[in-house]
């Protein structure tokens, strides 16, 4: 078996007197896609938000259990936040670029954490970055045009190379392919197939195909319980829950 | 099983579906009518079962089409997924049982072949147990059962142990009068005819048990016909 990047043990989560999630319990491999798939609602995105603690900003919502990344308790009372998130960056369902040149998108995280201590350093992280998104030959006559002037498919990488621009090990995307069209699609899925030889990914899809296509292992959400998780093949071709087959078929929503 | 969502989709399957069970049919009935003519010497009926084998090759290419244009526009996954690719299988299989069927008249419709009477009721016996053995698979397709599946398969030691009693009838038959070489000879053929359809019977077996189990049939039979000491 390959390494474990990331566990969860019998993480429950209440927004307020609604529960979210009811005792789930994964792992994700190091250098691998997982895929969370499931019906709008299921908890799949509450799931990887407690994955950087982005559940923290929201004063109802409350985590119990255990999340380790490389065996630490991201929950632990002495976890940094800040640096627990410059390791796990996290990618939206709209690509949400700042109003602010293609530079300074890139350029934002690893200056406000302080990586880079040089004008040329900054320079090579964002040009870095940008080759590491599969987008810097597209930009590079232009890295001072804003960044929302990009097409939509363009702002996706821009965003996913300001994700990796602070050198985090784990990347998580929530549908981030939703908002974009087939190409741009086929685009972002054959570069997290670049990505995965460095990062640890998780991505929420709505897409069957789309986590066929992209993952080694996919995870089934239903009614904020994980149903079944095993590799992917198993899951599209011969899953053992009646629930995740009636799912993946179109049975049920 | 439950419904799709989209029951336009359910209706495709259920299309691909029923055009099988139309098929098995087809094919129960030629086997049915060609042992007919065989155990009558029925040469006119044979003629008509001989262009009945059309309807059989036609049903195959619609549940080609069919289950084409499904993966296609449809993408289906899991137990769809299996039911679609075995269809395909399926219906190969009962095409080429019904050309086996087919093959049976076509030496019943030659006048100038004279078989002996006495293994010709045993072959006929032969054929109405492979017969039976159809029904069952394709019961065991409409209900999607394992279980009688796995009964259908089973039946296939009793056809091979059968064939091997008419297999050595007809060399008897043969060694003690060389004037009935041509007709026993036509008669091995038929019977070979028949025993192959025992096995695509077991085929088709096989994948109902990949449909409902999602895995391949790793099964054995008891008995194995010994050609040596024939």
């Amino acid at each position: 078996m390959k390494s474990i990047k990331i566990k969860a043990d019998n993480l429950n989560v209440h927004y307020g007197e609604k529960q979210a999630l009811f005792d789930v319990s994964m792992y994700m491999e190091k250098k691998q896609v997982t895929a969370l798939i499931g019906p709008s609602g299921c908890g799949k995105s509450t799931f990887i938000r407690c994955l950087n603690r982005m559940n923290d900003v929201i004063d109802i919502c409350k985590v119990q259990g255990k999340i380790e990344i490389d065996g630490n308790d991201i929950y632990a009372p002495d976890m940094q936040v800040e640096q627990l998130r410059e390791r796990v960056g996290m990618v939206f369902q709209k690509p949400n670029p700042f109003p602010k040149s293609i530079f300074e998108n890139v350029a934002y995280g690893p200056k406000i954490h302080g990586i880079a201590e040089h004008k040329s350093d900054l320079e090579e992280i964002v040009v870095n970055s940008l080759k590491k998104a599969a987008l810097f030959d597209e930009v590079k006559d232009r890295l001072s045009d804003s960044g929302t002037s990009l097409s939509g498919g363009q702002q996706q990488r821009l965003c996913i190379a300001r994700a990796i621009s602070v050198n985090p090990d784990i990347i998580l995307m929530d549908e981030p392919c939703s908002a974009l069209d087939p190409i741009a699609t086929a685009r972002i899925e054959e570069l997290m197939g670049d990505l995965k030889t460095e990062y640890t990914i998780i991505i929420v899809t709505h897409s069957m195909q789309q986590a066929a296509r992209v993952s080694s292992r996919t995870g089934f959400f239903h009614l904020g319980k994980l149903v079944e998780v095993d590799k992917t093949e198993t899951i599209f071709s011969n899953p053992s829950d009646q629930r995740t087959q009636d799912y993946i078929t179109g049975r049920f929503g | 099983m439950s419904e799709h969502i989209v029951s336009s989709y359910d209706e495709q399957l259920d299309l691909i579906n029923s055009s099988l069970i139309k098929m098995g049919g087809l094919v129960e009935t030629q086997l049915h009518n060609s042992l007919v003519a065989l155990g009558d010497k029925d040469t006119a009926f044979a003629e008509e079962i001989i262009r009945d084998d059309n309807k059989i090759d036609a049903l195959e290419k619609e549940i080609d089409a069919l289950t084409y244009k499904v993966i296609a526009m449809r993408q289906p996954l899991a137990n769809d997924l299996r039911t679609v690719l075995s269809a395909l299988s399926i219906a190969n299989d009962l095409e080429r049982m019904g050309d086996h069927a087919t093959n049976i008249a076509k030496r019943v419709a030659n006048v100038k072949i004279n078989m002996p009477d006495t293994p010709v009721s045993e072959i006929v016996n032969m054929g109405e147990n492979v017969q039976s053995m159809i029904k069952n698979v394709l019961d065991a397709f409409v209900q999607k059962s394992d279980k009688l599946a796995i009964t259908a398969w089973d039946l296939d030691v009793n056809i091979d142990e059968l064939y091997l009693s008419i297999y050595r009838d007809l060399l008897k038959t043969m060694a003690e009068d060389p004037d009935t070489i041509t007709g026993c000879s036509h008669l091995l053929s038929i019977a070979k005819n028949i025993e192959r359809i025992g096995d695509y019977v077991q085929n088709i077996a096989e994948d109902i048990h990949f449909i409902t189990t999602g895995e391949a049939l790793e099964r054995k039979s008891e008995k194995r016909i010994k050609w040596e000491k024939v």
